[in-house]
């Protein structure tokens, strides 16, 4: 990640870490996992640096409706599309992210709930979508925000964002652990965790984890078949179904 | 013992769904209906998705009207005939009622429509059950005689073309009739994710006047078609058929149906649609009347697109 920064005064601070699991396996007793990540800060200036945590899931759009009452009845407004939304995003830091960096820097790196990049297409774009026609996607205008911080609250309440001040908590000198949990509905797929360091408000270094949710097992099978072959998936439930439905008769009558 | 489920990608309980599923299988076996529409919201409140939640359950649905049928056609109480029309009906619904709900559902109205179904439908059905059974339940216990059943069959039912025979039933009327109630409840079965049953055997019972000795096995045997089907819809369509749900709930299914047909034999059956009647009505209130309470967050996750 390259980024137009005035050349760091020399001794810079750098970070490195680690993470305790690099691949969760969802498995038939799969609750979710708590991952720990493990770091330094190696700072020989006198200036303070910060080390923050973000986790990202991969991206889920999200529509999202609000209910309004019409005579007496809560319906669905026609939802918006949020294109963007990470499934999953966590972020930790070890105090205030307003008394880390400025309002532009976060925004830039997209680093706090309220700076993630969320797109909604043009105001009043219509479009065709799943055979639908005339989707509005987005007609909200003044009610973005309304709309985008219900996504968070949906997705906080879920377990799905967080964002904790105290979750970078350092163990020694410069050496600080996060921990990161995953709820069960966490999204399968590749996430990224970034370490963000920064100083005086500026972010000097940036180190990035891979991370990787995966079914492995029956778990695996059965997903990989749904997907891939769905007809005969369907077929094969069925006839499941109705062959333990004729054992069970069977047992039944002769007992 | 809590186990993860590929496709619903939640973890639960495994021995309380294999519970639910014997508790549903026990109400479909006595009464000759699917129960989806009472496994459907249990499951929602486990956190398990709506879609699939109603797809997964069909599947339980075809396991335990499966183990029914074949014991109901033992005991020839299935009119195979009859049914086979019916579901020709409905499957031509279920078509239309899983494209009918794909729109609903990208329009953010599918939760919606769902529960005024539930209202209107379940409602209706379990007053109507509810007056006519408890008025016969009424008159065995004061002794006087059961209603002299005329033939009330309506003359629309022998006056359209198109008749055929129904032995089992003893019948002999057009085909139509059962037809287009077979395509109603299928869309019915597709909006709603169950199989029906709540609506055909009153169907079969007052607008067909089928003798109650086959209404039972009959709609199970139509059930299990029309749950068949849309279980392979939704596989190939949506992906939202969860094998492993539908193994746990299946599991527990097909052993309370067995015991629900036996126990169906020790009552009456004005006492059994007095009981069904109840739980029709009380279920039906309880998903619809919550589109009138406000919520506590005015905005929802509308689904459709992951997330």
């Amino acid at each position: 990640m390259a980024y137009d920064l005035p050349p760091p005064p020399v001794p810079a601070a750098s970070v490195s870490a680690a993470l305790t699991t690099t691949k969760v396996e969802v498995t038939s007793d799969y609750h979710g996992q708590k991952i720990v990540l493990y770091g330094a800060v190696f700072n020989s200036t006198d200036r303070p640096a910060d080390v923050v945590v973000v986790v990202r899931g991969p991206d889920q759009p999200v529509r999202i409706a609000r209910k309004v009452q019409v005579a007496g009845l809560w319906l669905n407004s026609r939802p918006v599309v949020f294109q963007g939304a990470p499934g999953f995003y966590t972020v930790a830091s070890s105090r205030p992210l307003s008394e880390i960096a400025d309002y532009g820097t976060l925004r830039r790196l997209a680093i706090g709930v309220d700076h993630l990049a969320f797109k909604t297409p043009a105001d009043g774009a219509v479009e065709t979508r799943f055979g639908v026609k005339d989707l509005v996607v987005s007609r909200l205008g003044s009610d973005y925000l309304d709309y985008r911080r219900a996504v968070v609250r949906i997705k906080h309440a879920a377990g799905l964002y967080d964002q904790n001040e105290h979750g970078v908590t350092y163990v020694d000198k410069g050496l600080f652990r996060a921990e990161i949990n995953l709820p069960t509905s966490a999204p399968i797929g590749r996430y990224q965790a970034e370490i963000h360091l920064f100083q005086e408000g500026r972010e000097v270094q940036v180190r990035q984890r891979p991370l990787e949710v995966r079914k492995v097992g029956i778990e695996r099978t059965i997903y990989l078949f749904a997907h891939e072959r769905p007809w005969a998936y369907g077929i094969l439930a069925v006839l499941l179904a109705i062959a333990s439905g004729y054992g069970a008769s069977v047992i039944f009558r002769r007992s | 013992m809590d186990v993860y489920l590929p496709i619903a990608e939640v973890s639960v309980n495994a021995p309380l769904l294999i519970g639910l599923g014997m508790v549903v299988g026990f109400i479909s076996g006595l009464f000759g209906i699917g129960g989806g529409f009472l496994m459907a919201p249990v499951l929602v409140f486990m956190g398990i998705p709506p879609a699939v939640a109603v797809a997964s359950q069909a599947n339980h649905v075809v396991a335990s009207s499966a183990s029914s049928v074949f014991a109901y056609g033992r005991k020839r109480a299935v009119d195979f005939r009859m049914g086979a029309v019916l579901a020709a009906g409905g499957a031509v619904g279920s078509l239309i009622g899983v494209e009918i709900f794909r729109m609903l559902r990208l329009m953010g109205q599918g939760d919606l429509v769902v529960s005024l179904s539930y209202l209107i439908f379940l409602g209706v059905i379990g007053g109507l059950m509810l007056t006519e059974s408890l008025g016969s339940l009424l008159r065995r216990r004061r002794g006087e005689p059961p209603e002299v059943v005329k033939d009330r069959r309506p003359a629309w039912l022998y006056g359209l073309p198109l008749k055929m025979k129904f032995p089992r039933s003893r019948l002999y009327i057009s085909v139509i009739p059962p037809i287009l109630i077979g395509v109603f409840v299928g869309i019915l079965s597709a909006v709603m994710g169950v199989g029906g049953g709540f609506v055909l055997v009153p169907a079969m019972v007052y607008l067909l006047r089928m003798p109650a000795g086959v209404v039972v096995g009959t709609s199970l045997f139509q059930i299990i078609i029309t749950t068949s089907l849309v279980t392979i819809l939704q596989a190939g369509r949506n992906q939202t058929v969860d094998l492993m749900l539908a193994t746990l709930l299946l599991f527990g299914g097909v052993i309370g149906a067995q015991l629900g047909a036996r126990a169906s034999a020790r009552f009456r059956a004005e006492e059994l649609r007095v009981v069904l009647a109840v739980i029709v009505l009380l279920v039906g209130l309880q998903m619809g009347l919550g589109v009138f309470v406000t919520p506590s967050d005015p905005f929802v996750l509308a689904p459709g697109m992951g997330g």
